[in-house]
């Protein structure tokens, strides 16, 4: 794939990636009140992690326990209210003051968002492996087609 | 209360969640998909028992009110239906573990989990109150049941897969569009307050929101012509598979017909519902008839079968609607039990073509006398529960003097019962087949196999001896459902 000896696309993935990733963070926090969540979130990293491939860097394996985990918060946080005796999905809000920052409000919901986030993460790595994307990372010539 | 019913969905997909996650033994993952099918299965039972004393349990999903947010409700036709499901699931998982270790098994690392999130969504479609909830517990289950039906990898299981996804797929398309009509004409999707504002809707909106629902829950559901997916698919997945989706999917369609269509009073459409239903029974028992294969016959008769559903349905009385309700409960679990059976067939025989196998009774009588019992109840002859169900849909139909649909009834049953007893000729009669090659199955897992079936064959047995309590309880599930004040005060209060 050209994609992989472009020094130029290398260099634009790795600059763009901390940013794209920022947009990520901003959008996953955004979500509570604005358009944003942990959904959204999950799917720019999956974009940054879809590029990643495609130029043959570095990016994070195992994209079934990442699901797993994922999962397991999200059943969690649904299922933890029961236990004090709320109902399903209850959620709690915490609201403190930062200095320079001001008033920031969170909650239960964050945990669960991330959970999505990782859930959405790992369905596209694991995407990325079953169309075995990183084998397009080497030329043609180089890899050898099944029979 | 309201835990239980949370606990009939976490319980699986905690379960599912652990199994994919961790990686160790196999016994050890075993155990954790069984406890949490258990978890579930006891929790729904509890929550019969509960909601049949002191009526419908509501919850509020995260405290929000049902204008806003989601709730899940069951009332007594969901506590009915839930307990009979989600026991099925668990003998098969018991089956499950006998066959993997045979090459006819699926994969364990993936069957556990995805069976787990397939539960879950199971009871969630079941339980849910509002539309949008219905559609995401149904892509939860097409998206596990379709990795089910093809992770194999095997040819056959891909092109079917592509077809069954294909018309699933469709059928979700237009979900979505109908619960976009649906909001635009009432402003909500909760069922409840469907309830109050469906009738008050003119009625050109009204039947034509019950008409494109009854497109989209009748693919689910296999009826004539929208059926051409399921005899084609099923009979290429693993055994285990194939009864689970046998037993559960096409009837969480005719569940979710049966909920909405009778709370929101779409009786004009009864006359469609019939002919459907009658053309649905007929034509898939002359389908079972045609084939030459254990699975393909019974993959048919999952068709046939749906139409006495929809025929209980589209009478739109109350004897109707009841045996409907009642139809379903006893379909479930004979259904799963007969592919069960298939499965233990094929490990016998190596194979589940008629032509290719032969005198199994004299060579296996337990095998014989466990396909014998749910076959005749399949086929509706007394005492067993398929009789009562099936008595009690004709009878409704008697009642409403529908002629055509009775007798249409009376030559499915009769055909149904040829094709069972073609079974018994081709499989278990006859000649032992000289060149048959078992699959290898230790002696310890063929047992587990056979307690898992006799297992499911003993609760199919309890559906008849409890057959009329349950008919008793049908009777106000489906009284509920005509009077839908009850079920609006519920959710709303």
């Amino acid at each position: 794939m050209i994609l992989a000896h472009s020094p130029i696309v290398q260099l634009g993935i790795r600059a763009a990636s901390p940013l794209a990733i920022m947009v990520g963070v901003y959008l996953l926090f955004a979500g509570h009140n604005n358009p944003g969540g942990g959904f959204a979130a999950g799917l720019v990293f999956g974009a940054v992690v879809t590029l990643r491939t495609i130029a043959g860097i570095q990016r994070p394996t195992h994209a079934i326990q990442i699901i797993a985990a994922g999962m397991a918060v999200v059943v969690l946080t649904a299922a933890a209210p029961l236990l004090w005796g709320d109902v399903l999905l209850d959620q709690k809000v915490l609201s403190f003051k930062v200095p320079l920052l001001g008033t920031i409000k969170t909650g239960s919901a964050l945990p669960f968002d991330i959970g999505v986030t990782a859930i959405v993460v790992g369905l596209v790595l694991s995407l990325l492996d079953g169309l075995s994307a990183t084998s397009l990372t080497n030329s043609p010539a180089e890899t050898e087609i099944p029979s | 209360m309201t835990a239980l019913l949370a606990i009939t969905i976490i319980a699986p997909l905690l379960a599912a969640t652990i199994g994919l996650g961790v990686r160790t033994r196999t016994a050890v993952r075993d155990a954790i998909t069984i406890a949490g099918l258990a978890a579930a299965a006891g929790s729904a039972i509890a929550l019969l028992v509960g909601v049949a004393q002191n009526g419908t349990v509501v919850v509020r999903v995260g405290g929000w009110n049902p204008e806003l947010g989601i709730v899940l409700v069951a009332d007594l036709f969901a506590a009915l239906a839930l307990p009979v499901a989600l026991t099925i699931v668990l003998v098969v998982e018991i089956f499950a573990i006998g066959q993997r270790r045979t090459a006819w098994g699926a994969n364990p690392e993936l069957a556990g989990p995805l069976l787990g999130v397939l539960t879950a969504g199971v009871s969630l479609a079941f339980l849910t109150g509002d539309l949008f909830t219905l559609f995401v517990a149904f892509e939860m289950i097409l998206v596990s049941s379709y990795v089910l039906l093809t992770h194999q990898g095997q040819r056959a299981q891909i092109r079917s897969g592509m077809t069954y996804v294909s018309m699933n797929l469709l059928a979700s398309t237009l979900f979505l569009f109908g619960l976009a009509f649906v909001y635009a004409a009432t402003g909500t999707v909760n069922i409840a307050l469907l309830a109050e504002r469906i009738p008050e809707l003119s009625s050109g909106v009204r039947l034509g929101i019950g008409a494109w629902f009854f497109v989209v829950f009748g693919t689910k559901a296999a009826v004539f012509p929208l059926f051409s997916w399921l005899p084609d698919s099923y009979p290429t997945a693993p055994t285990t598979i194939t009864a689970v989706f046998a037993g559960l999917l096409t009837k969480i369609g005719i569940y979710s017909m049966i909920r909405f269509h009778t709370l929101m009073g779409m009786d004009e459409l009864g006359p469609i519902f019939l002919i459907v239903a009658g053309v649905t029974m007929i034509v898939g028992a002359l389908g079972a008839l045609a084939q030459s294969n254990v699975k393909r016959i019974l993959s048919f008769h999952i068709v046939s079968q749906i139409g006495y559903m929809l025929m209980g349905l589209g009478l739109f009385s109350a004897a109707g609607t009841t045996g409907a309700i009642l139809f379903l409960i006893h379909h479930m679990p004979v259904k799963t039990v007969l592919f069960l059976v298939g499965g233990l067939i094929e490990n016998d025989q190596g194979t589940s073509s008629l032509e290719r196998s032969g005198g199994l009774a004299s060579r296996r009588p337990l095998i014989a006398a466990l396909f014998a019992v749910p076959a005749m109840s399949l086929a509706g002859l007394p005492p067993f529960s398929g009789f009562v169900a099936k008595f009690a849909v004709i009878s409704a139909g008697i009642e409403a003097a529908s002629t055509p649909i009775v007798v249409a009834a009376l030559l499915a049953g009769a055909l149904t019962l040829l094709s069972m007893t073609k079974i018994w000729l081709g499989v278990f009669w006859g000649p032992q087949n000289e060149d048959v090659t078992p699959v290898p199955t230790a002696v310890g897992n063929r047992r587990t196999m056979q307690f898992a079936t006799g297992l499911a064959v003993a609760g199919t047995l309890t559906i008849s001896v409890f057959a009329g309590t349950l008919f008793d309880l049908s009777q106000e599930a489906a009284e509920n459902l005509r009077t839908p004040t009850n079920y609006i005060e519920e959710v709303q209060s």
